[in-house]
């Protein structure tokens, strides 16, 4: 690249970040939306006229602390050079830099610092177009280490804890193939070693690509293309991951899996699996407790809308949303289909009340992506936040009614029912990727995402007076990042997690919304059995939480 | 065999044809074989010879017109099949088949009087509907229908016969009316079905500036926002139209499942009882009343959604309602139920799937 072309990129990124500072706000909005400083990355999706699907479906974004200074830092997932055509053999061009997936390590002052090439993140591989990313210590060493997903093949970066990764994937066994999506971390067995799952979109390839569209050229819709299964990789403990999608039960199902989230729906003490599916039936894998899944989705209520149609599955996350103890979903989809929450009603069922919960009314002309279920007000009740636009970047050429761009959503929680909130920007982009997390630990989540084209946004919370606590779990016995552990506090659940949403991974700590609340009872459920109490406990702190050894 | 009856039966009705040269009686068999074994070229060539044999011979043109019939040449086939009826213009075969001629080759009206001479509406009604003439097609394409209830061809030809009246009818109005509330509200129809929702909307706006006060007006606007998902602005329509119209089970329901959409479960059941009142045992009305009812009350949406398994058998409409079911029957603590319904749903669903 030109020293002119590389002034022309900055000079636009430069243009587009201060455009951000003066969205207009609201008197009542959540957040701010604020550039970050230091932070130059664009999503670098590639569309073309040839319609290449992987285009239109990148790219994630990850909170974590990857040195362990108590600050949180961000990963960025990039996309790739797509030629109009691509011809055989042509890569991506990710060993430019402006292709480069991005690691940025949180300063003191707020700012952020490019350590890409330090970390060793750089150039994820010319044959890998970018798509997710999910975060989790595998090895139980203290640091979170980075699964990057492609279209192409996957990427383990082992934490080294001194501010490096090591691309670990062909000694893990985990580069997988084809397209993979939303991938996370989760302990399905409780043996205290983190697994892996990966969700994969459809068998496709650059090769057997296709153009659709009648006067214009657009996407071809999943339909066109077979379904193909998702990949679960057990965790063995010494570094390598065996792939067991076939023996657990996980490959029996074709689908089209986006959005993946993990939680105990039905009680039994194992972490079962929901995999968002674009235009097919929901898949709720339900764990069996003895290394098999059986997928439960149409029997249990959580696979099709209310009124029996097939959704495009695209988000999700899972998270009692109601205050009953039990995890929710909440789905996102395209327009004309109401973003969906399955409500948990225990014994291991669901209805799904995409319109009993409001959303229905909110998000008819919107096409939804990353999606949160977190508590912004810190009122003891979880609202969502969902990045929102279409597949189609000529979607108003068919349907005069819908955008490609749109604002993201912020629906607030009103006892159990959603409604319209100012997320504090009316800007319309072509979202896709949502992490949540309270990036400068002041005690309010804050919303980092992606746009197709565009630099991230930090949709940074104003704060209010209303109580929180923050927890991190240590476990000894299970997993150390906790994850899979059912954590109650002053009648709220959580379940320990870093993924859900889309692409994308959460700030792993758990955070509480206290209300008026100064003081807090905890109740924490352990992948291994464990259980601990804490009372009284006082508001306002990040608490961290070792697991008991005693059962 | 049956053709030489044909020929014999055309025999008959040429009490005043002069006789037919032998060698033209020779040729004619020698055709008919031929066309019996499906060499057509042979048969024409063979009736050509005796229709220059036998010029007055109605039965020689008919058969070398039927030939080029059967090779789908029907424009050759018209010139002697018009000199066979200019020769016998009371025999029935040969009116029937210059009709059918004409009209495959595209004379419509040239073939109208044909079919009038034998009495044959099916033909008549499709040659009518072809000509422009899409009143008295109906009449006809009915009065076969009448023959021959299910006949898929004639049930075709009367939907397109309507469709075209329907669309003669709206140019009347347009040509004659350009700006009556009825010309914009068929204007944005129109538009409507186009899923051109901004002219669309834009007419009924127009139409109601005209005559706020017309019945269907605001339930068609409101069902223009109702395609685009604007729910606020689809249930202020419906809500206007049901204060002119609160006798109109349609626009109860409309206004029922739009509420139903954007969450007011409460209101929302209450409008679907009443469109159910008004109009009973609809199972659009039904369905979204069980949904409106499933959370508050299961009771409630167990009624609803087991009338409409009573009142839809095979359709998709049931299987949602046997879905429905199982949500309702799970939160009942009906589990074996449940199971029952989630059968009934996958069987439904099946059937659905196979049928064409």
């Amino acid at each position: 690249m030109s020293s002119i072309q590389k002034a022309i990129i900055l000079l636009v990124s430069l243009c587009t970040v201060g455009a951000v500072s003066q969205e207009p706000k609201g008197s009542d909005h959540i957040f701010h939306v604020i550039p970050m400083r230091g932070v130059d990355f664009v999503l670098r999706n590639s569309p073309t006229q040839k319609k290449y699907l992987i285009e239109t479906m990148p790219g994630g974004v990850a909170i974590l602390d990857y040195n362990n200074d108590g600050l949180m830092d961000i990963f960025l997932v990039n996309a790739g050079h797509v030629r109009d055509p691509m011809s055989p053999g042509m890569g991506f061009d990710r060993h430019e830099p402006t292709y480069w997936n991005r690691l940025y390590r949180q300063n003191k002052d707020g700012s952020f610092t490019d350590v890409t090439e330090q970390a060793g993140l750089a150039n994820a591989g010319d044959t890998n177009y970018g798509m997710g990313v999910a975060v989790g210590d595998y090895d139980n060493d203290g640091y979170p280490d980075i699964y990057v997903t492609n279209y192409g093949r996957n990427i383990l970066y082992h934490n080294n804890g001194d501010g490096t990764f090591t691309d670990v994937t062909a000694k893990a066994g985990v580069g997988a193939g084809g397209w993979s999506v939303s991938a996370g971390f989760f302990d399905y067995d409780n043996d205290g070693k983190l697994d892996l799952f990966v969700t994969r979109y459809l068998d496709w390839s650059i090769e057997r690509s296709k153009t659709c569209g009648e006067k214009q050229p657009t996407y071809c819709p999943p339909g066109d293309f077979p379904p193909i299964a998702n990949i679960l990789y057990h965790n063995r403990g010494d570094g390598t991951f065996e792939d067991v999608s076939l023996s657990s039960g996980i490959a029996a199902k074709k689908g089209h899996g986006l959005g993946v989230a993990f939680a105990d729906y039905d009680g039994d003490g194992f972490t079962d699996v929901f995999v968002a599916n674009d235009v097919a039936p929901q898949f709720l894998f339900h764990n069996n407790g003895n290394g098999t899944f059986s997928e439960a989705g149409l029997d249990s209520g959580a696979a099709l809308t209310s009124n029996g149609k097939m959704l495009s599955g695209m988000g999700v996350a899972f998270q009692d949303y109601d205050n009953d103890g039990l995890p929710d979903l909440l789905v996102t989809q395209l327009p004309h289909q109401p973003y969906i929450a399955f409500h948990n009603e225990g014994h291991g069922t669901f209805s799904a009340q995409e319109l009993e919960s409001g959303l229905g009314a909110l998000s008819g002309q919107v096409s939804g992506w990353g999606v949160g279920l977190e508590d912004f007000d810190n009122d003891g009740w979880k609202d969502a936040f969902v990045m929102q636009g279409h597949v189609f970047d000529n979607i108003n050429f068919y349907d005069g009614s819908l955008h490609y761009l749109d604002p993201p959503l912020l629906a607030m929680n009103r006892k159990g029912h959603f409604e319209k909130g100012d997320a504090g920007s009316d800007v319309p982009v072509a979202g896709r990727g949502a992490a949540f997390g309270d990036i400068n630990n002041d005690g309010w989540i804050d919303v980092l995402t992606t746009s197709l084209g565009d630099h991230p946004r930090l949709f940074q919370n104003r704060g209010g007076n209303s109580h929180w606590l923050t927890i991190s779990l240590q476990g000894r016995r299970s997993n150390r990042d906790g994850f899979g552990a059912r954590v109650q506090v002053n009648g709220q659940t959580r379940f320990a997690t870093a993924s859900g949403s889309y692409l994308s991974s959460n700030d792993k700590r758990l955070h509480f919304g206290l209300g008026d609340a100064e003081t807090a009872n905890i109740e924490i459920r352990w992948p291994s059995g464990v259980r601990q109490t804490m009372k009284n406990v006082k508001a306002g702190q990040f608490l961290a939480i070792e697991e008991s050894v005693a059962p | 065999m049956h053709a030489l009856l044909w020929v014999s039966l055309l025999l008959q009705t040429q009490t005043a044809a002069p006789a037919v040269p032998p060698e033209a009686v020779s040729l004619l068999q020698s055709g008919l074989q031929s066309e019996s074994s499906n060499d057509l070229d042979s048969a024409i060539a063979a009736f050509r010879k005796a229709a220059d044999l036998a010029p007055s011979s109605a039965v020689v043109f008919f058969r070398l017109g039927e030939a080029y019939m059967k090779k789908g040449d029907y424009s050759d086939a018209i010139p002697p099949l018009k000199h066979a009826a200019g020769l016998n213009p009371d025999a029935p075969a040969i009116q029937q088949l210059l009709g059918f001629a004409l009209l495959a080759a595209g004379y419509a009206s040239e073939a109208i009087p044909h079919f009038k001479k034998v009495d044959e509406p099916g033909p008549l009604g499709v040659a009518q509907l072809q000509a422009g003439s899409p009143a008295e097609a109906i009449v006809n394409l009915r009065a076969a229908l009448a023959k021959t209830p299910n006949d898929p061809d004639l049930l075709f030809y009367l939907s397109r016969a309507g469709a075209q009246l329907s669309s003669q009818s709206l140019d009347n109005l347009l040509a004659a009316f350009p700006d009556s509330p009825r010309t914009h509200q068929a204007k944005g129809q129109s538009y409507f079905e186009q899923k051109m929702y901004v002219e669309a909307e834009k007419e009924y706006q127009r139409a109601l500036a005209l005559r706020p006060d017309l019945p269907g007006l605001r339930l068609e606007l409101g069902q223009i926002y109702e395609a685009q998902s604007d729910w606020p602005k689809a249930e202020k329509e419906f809500r206007l139209e049901v204060k002119t119209q609160p006798g109109n089970g349609e626009a109860a329901y409309r206004l029922g499942d739009v509420l139903l959409q954007e969450g007011k479960m409460k209101e929302a059941a209450e409008e679907l009882q009443r469109s159910n009142t008004i109009r009973p045992d609809m199972a659009d009305t039904l369905y979204s009343l069980g949904r409106a009812t499933a959370a508050s009350d299961p009771t409630a949406a167990e009624r609803a959604f087991t009338r409409v398994t009573e009142l839809e058998k095979q359709t998709a409409l049931a299987a949602q309602a046997y879905l429905a079911l199982a949500g309702v029957h799970r939160k009942l603590g009906k589990s074996e139920q449940a199971s029952r319904d989630m059968q009934e749903y996958r069987r439904i669903q099946a059937s659905i799937v196979v049928a064409p």
